[in-house]
């Protein structure tokens, strides 16, 4: 905002200049003391004698060749007077214009009276013409590998009549329709700063073309940075707080990451830059679904889900979703709620599926993967670009074990018998079968038979075909308790279904990059909470992408908010907590190999 | 440091006029009888001063906007180019006489060496060196990262481009282009030699001002900036690099041991952003423009508060001394075009 007098009057006061030889600290710190309580002098004049000095004097000014507004204006407009006060009051000392006071050779009455009005009326065109000068502008940035339809989604955008001017900035041009006026085409070009912090890149391309359009400020009102398949969204974003001018000049709405169905879990598997994309997203658009099977599709979004727990997730053909879910989204808006997946934050456990079967007494054969197709994970024919990205990843190589289910060591699976086959009775045997998977697992081949009772079975799924015995003593209900979801290795009991079936959330994902939540009711003291999180931000502000919480602090009656994106990092004390309402912390954090102990032990450092 | 109870000199308004958007860019004919200043919407216009009397008319545009006008020392012509990489040469009637477009890229710096023989441009990575036909010199190999600034030392010997990593000095004695690397890890925005030749200055990204000492090679960092810093200027004397943080100037003294370890000079007057300044050329007045709609007139280490000031309508953008010291002209969001003239006081 342009008219922050007060933040910016602490920036004087805690300004401080540093010279030094060739990068050796030498810190000379400049203060000044009773600027703040000047100020706090000033602002507690009453507005009324403000005003009043207006009326006394106005009558001068308004036929003044400069005349922008008149005092009935003023009180018509019922801007926000405190703070318009605020900037008011720094200008005035003792009704004298501070210009004047500060050494302006022009004196006389009918000058300072000018100035004055000037003054008044220039910060109250900025209540005026909100739009033109104190809004920040909203940036949507766009990403998602080749081919996930990012074109299309800013075609799509660029073609709809929502009212807004949009300007593009994109890495190459020709794409988009031709007659839209502010595209701007981008080279990728990354700068590191030197702010003492390893991690903070930012994008120097879109710092020299966000600089340029701010000069044009009042010709669009909307703006959203394409990036390229294989860009890095941290530094893109980390561009938007670098600047305390930026963050004053740009508001990042959103991260929005298109997905394409068909190849993201061949991507994942291969490249780093799809993870991280995911991951950054406030905002994933599983594209192209049209192309992949329902089961595959589920498959798709649980392991997306697992890489970042807290963005929107919309399936779509085409890029096709409504405008709203896209531009405005108010993602990193700190009065905005935090909106955070539930599911997300429900319990985890280590299964994925759960299904009752009423069995008779007898053997029972349990089959897994296709009879008569391929197994689906080798069936990619899409290498055709594959050769292209591979310089681009060569340092990632070592990851490779590290992504996709860990087939080789079996699938999980344990056998209970339950008192009836009812749901009911399937959720109270979650509690055994949680224990269960805590065990060491008991490796079976195919052919090998599978107990009844509280053992975990690491059965073989990668021989084609596979067949189990399920010995089953006394006829009855028996829940199947499953690592992942049986449709990923069409797993089913010979002649028979399941009467109840249950999904669960699990997190039980070998992703290298994940999402971790934490929720606690206990509040939290905000110097434990300040001096956690700045550790974090220096230790491993590298590997966290994002992330965003809302705290509650201790004798505090308002909720503390923040986000960060790697080492940027952004809080306040927003709207209070609801009378009535349980007040609970919840942070989440998403990035590569986080340790869910450590965080949680930081956590709970940071207890009242 | 005392402060000067009557003030020495005042900016008179002389004359204005409404372009049509944005001001990017002005600059002056040598002899101050004309101007030329660049929109953002990409018309370059050429205005004609006198006797209190500013007429403009626009010779040119530049797809999606210009971004840099620049009038040849000494000589007849101007050059403008933007953001549709294009460099274009006018004469002072803003007639066109040639045009050249190096890539597709923006062509973000003109620099006329201080004799007026040559112009060097940057367009992304690639600096240019053309004649004053505006027939290609030298190009230079393409920099490891876009040019940000240039910058000529007053001999017209020295060219130095700003970018990520530190500056790149290029010594032009053609057939010879020798370049000399002055690294610093961080994105450098400006390239300014001091009027002495023996200081090279830069603001950086980072909230920092660096410079060398040409005679040795040593450098030193200056931080405690809120944001970058995208703007400086010499004093006419070299005693002073004048910068921006916010609403203060920030003024580095060189003259003695020079600015290491010492606290520089804040001058204290505008109440938001400085969005321009510029000292006056062999002088050692300074104007500011500030986003509180302001040019104030300062004369650093005489005086510690604003000499005079003048209201804009609209936010500064601009601000280019003539030649000679005697006029400022300042350009605005808006579009308004002024030009002011510096009045002693006896």
């Amino acid at each position: 905002m342009a008219f922050s007098a007060h933040q910016k009057l602490r920036n004087v006061c805690s300004g401080r200049f540093v010279a030094a030889d060739e990068g050796v600290d030498r810190i000379d710190a400049v203060h000044e003391p009773g600027i703040d309580e000047k100020f706090e002098r000033a602002i507690n004049r009453g507005r009324r004698r403000f005003v009043a000095l207006l009326g006394e004097l106005g009558e001068d000014v308004v036929g003044a060749d400069r005349r922008m507004c008149a005092p009935d204006d003023l009180e018509n407009a019922a801007p926000d007077w405190r703070e318009l006060e605020t900037t008011l009051r720094t200008h005035i000392s003792g009704g004298t214009y501070r210009l004047i006071d500060a050494g302006g050779v022009i004196v006389g009455r009918r000058v300072i009276v000018r100035h004055v009005f000037q003054r008044f009326a220039h910060a109250l065109s900025y209540h005026l013409q909100p739009m033109a000068t104190m809004d920040r502008i909203p940036v949507t940035v766009l990403t998602g590998f080749l081919g996930s339809g990012k074109t299309t989604l800013l075609n799509r955008i660029l073609s709809e009549n929502h009212g807004k001017r949009i300007a593009v900035i994109e890495n190459e041009f020709g794409e988009v329709g031709v007659d839209h006026q502010l595209v701007i085409g981008a080279e990728e070009e990354i700068f590191e700063t030197n702010n003492g912090c390893i991690c903070c890149t930012v994008r120097g391309d879109l710092l020299r073309i966000l600089g340029q359009l701010l000069k044009r400020r009042d010709k669009f009102d909307y703006i959203i940075v394409e990036t390229t398949g294989m860009a890095d969204p941290g530094p893109v974003a980390q561009t938007f707080f670098l600047d305390d001018d930026f963050k004053q000049q740009f508001l990042l709405d959103a991260i929005v990451t298109l997905v394409d169905a068909r190849h993201i879990e061949k991507h994942l598997d291969e490249m780093k830059e799809p993870g991280e994309q995911v991951a950054f997203a406030d905002v994933i658009l599983l594209n192209k679904t049209d192309l992949v099977g329902a089961a595959e599709l589920e498959r798709i979004e649980r392991r997306v889900r697992a890489i970042n727990g807290t963005a929107r997730i919309f399936r779509t053909q085409n890029a096709n979703v409504p405008i709203d879910r896209v531009l405005d989204v108010g993602a990193f808006d700190l009065q905005r709620a935090l909106a955070v997946d539930g599911s997300f934050l429900e319990p985890q456990y280590p299964f994925e599926w759960a299904g009752v079967y009423q069995l008779p007494a007898g053997q029972h054969t349990l089959r897994t993967g296709a009879d008569t197709h391929a197994h689906h994970h080798h069936d990619h024919g899409h290498d055709h670009d594959h050769g292209h990205h591979h310089e681009h990843h060569h340092d990632h190589d070592h990851d490779h074990g590290h992504h996709g289910h860990a087939h080789d060591q079996g699938l999980g699976l344990v056998v209970l018998p339950v008192a009836a086959a009812t749901e009911q009775a399937l959720a109270s045997a979650i509690e055994s079968a949680v224990r269960a998977f805590a065990e060491e697992p008991v490796g079976v081949d195919c052919g090998g038979s599978l107990k009844a009772g509280p053992v975990l079975h690491a059965i073989d799924v990668n021989h084609e075909g596979g067949h189990f015995v399920i010995d089953v003593a006394a006829a009855g209900a028996h829940a199947i308790f499953c690592e992942h979801a049986p449709a990923e290795f069409n797993l089913r009991v010979e002649g028979t279904t399941p009467v109840a079936q249950r999904a669960f959330a699990s997190h039980h994902h070998d992703e290298e990059i994940s999402s971790i939540g934490i929720t606690d009711p206990r509040p939290l003291d905000p110097q434990k909470l300040n001096d956690w999180l700045s550790y974090l931000l220096k230790s491993r502000g590298a590997d966290i992408f994002r992330m965003k919480g809302v705290i509650s602090l201790k004798g505090e009656s308002r909720r503390y908010v923040f986000h960060g994106v790697h080492m940027m990092f952004d809080g306040q004390l927003e709207r209070p907590w609801a009378t009535g309402a349980t007040r609970q912390n919840t942070l989440v954090f998403i990035g590569r190999n986080l340790d869910r102990q450590e965080l949680e032990a930081g956590f709970h450092s940071c207890l009242a | 440091m005392s402060r000067v109870k009557t003030p020495n000199a005042i900016l008179e308004l002389r004359g204005e006029i409404k372009l049509d958007d944005y001001i990017v860019d002005i600059a002056w004919s040598t002899d101050a009888t004309r101007l030329v200043a660049a929109g953002g919407e990409g018309k370059v216009f050429l205005c004609k001063y006198g006797e209190s009397v500013l007429e403009a008319r626009d010779v040119g545009q530049h797809g999606m906007g210009t971004l840099v006008v620049a009038w040849q020392p000494s000589g007849s012509v101007f050059a403008s180019s933007g953001q549709d990489s294009r460099i274009t040469l006018f004469d002072a009637e803003g007639g066109l006489l040639a045009q050249q477009r190096p890539s597709i890229n923006w062509t973000t710096a003109l620099a006329w060496s201080p004799d007026g023989k040559r112009l060097a441009t940057a367009t992304a990575k690639q600096i240019s060196l053309w004649n004053p036909s505006l027939v290609l010199e030298h190009a230079f190999a393409p920099l490891a990262s876009t040019v940000t600034g240039l910058g000529w030392d007053k001999p017209g010997r020295d060219l130095a481009a700003a970018m990520n990593g530190g500056l790149v000095v290029h010594r032009i004695e053609p057939p010879r282009f020798q370049l000399r690397h002055y690294k610093w890890a961080a994105p450098c925005l400006t390239a300014a030699f001091s009027p002495s030749s023996r200081f090279l200055a830069t603001g950086t990204q980072d909230g920092s001002v660096h410079f060398w000492h040409l005679s040795t090679g040593r450098d030193s960092q200056m931080r405690g900036y809120p944001g970058r810093v995208e703007i400086m200027s010499w004093s006419g004397d070299s005693r002073y690099l004048a910068t921006a943080a916010d609403e203060q100037v920030v003024l580095w003294d060189f003259s003695g041991k020079g600015p290491e370890g010492s606290r520089p000079l804040q001058l204290r007057g505008h109440t938001d952003r400085i969005e321009c300044l510029a000292f006056q050329p062999g002088g050692n007045h300074l104007v500011t423009g500030g986003r509180d709609w302001r040019l104030s007139l300062w004369l650093p280490g005489k005086a510690t508060t604003a000499l005079d000031a003048q209201l804009t309508v609209s936010e500064p953008t601009c601000l280019r001394w003539s030649a000679d010291g005697r006029f400022v002209a300042a350009g605005e969001r808006n579009g308004r075009l002024s030009i002011y003239e510096l009045v002693r006081i006896v």
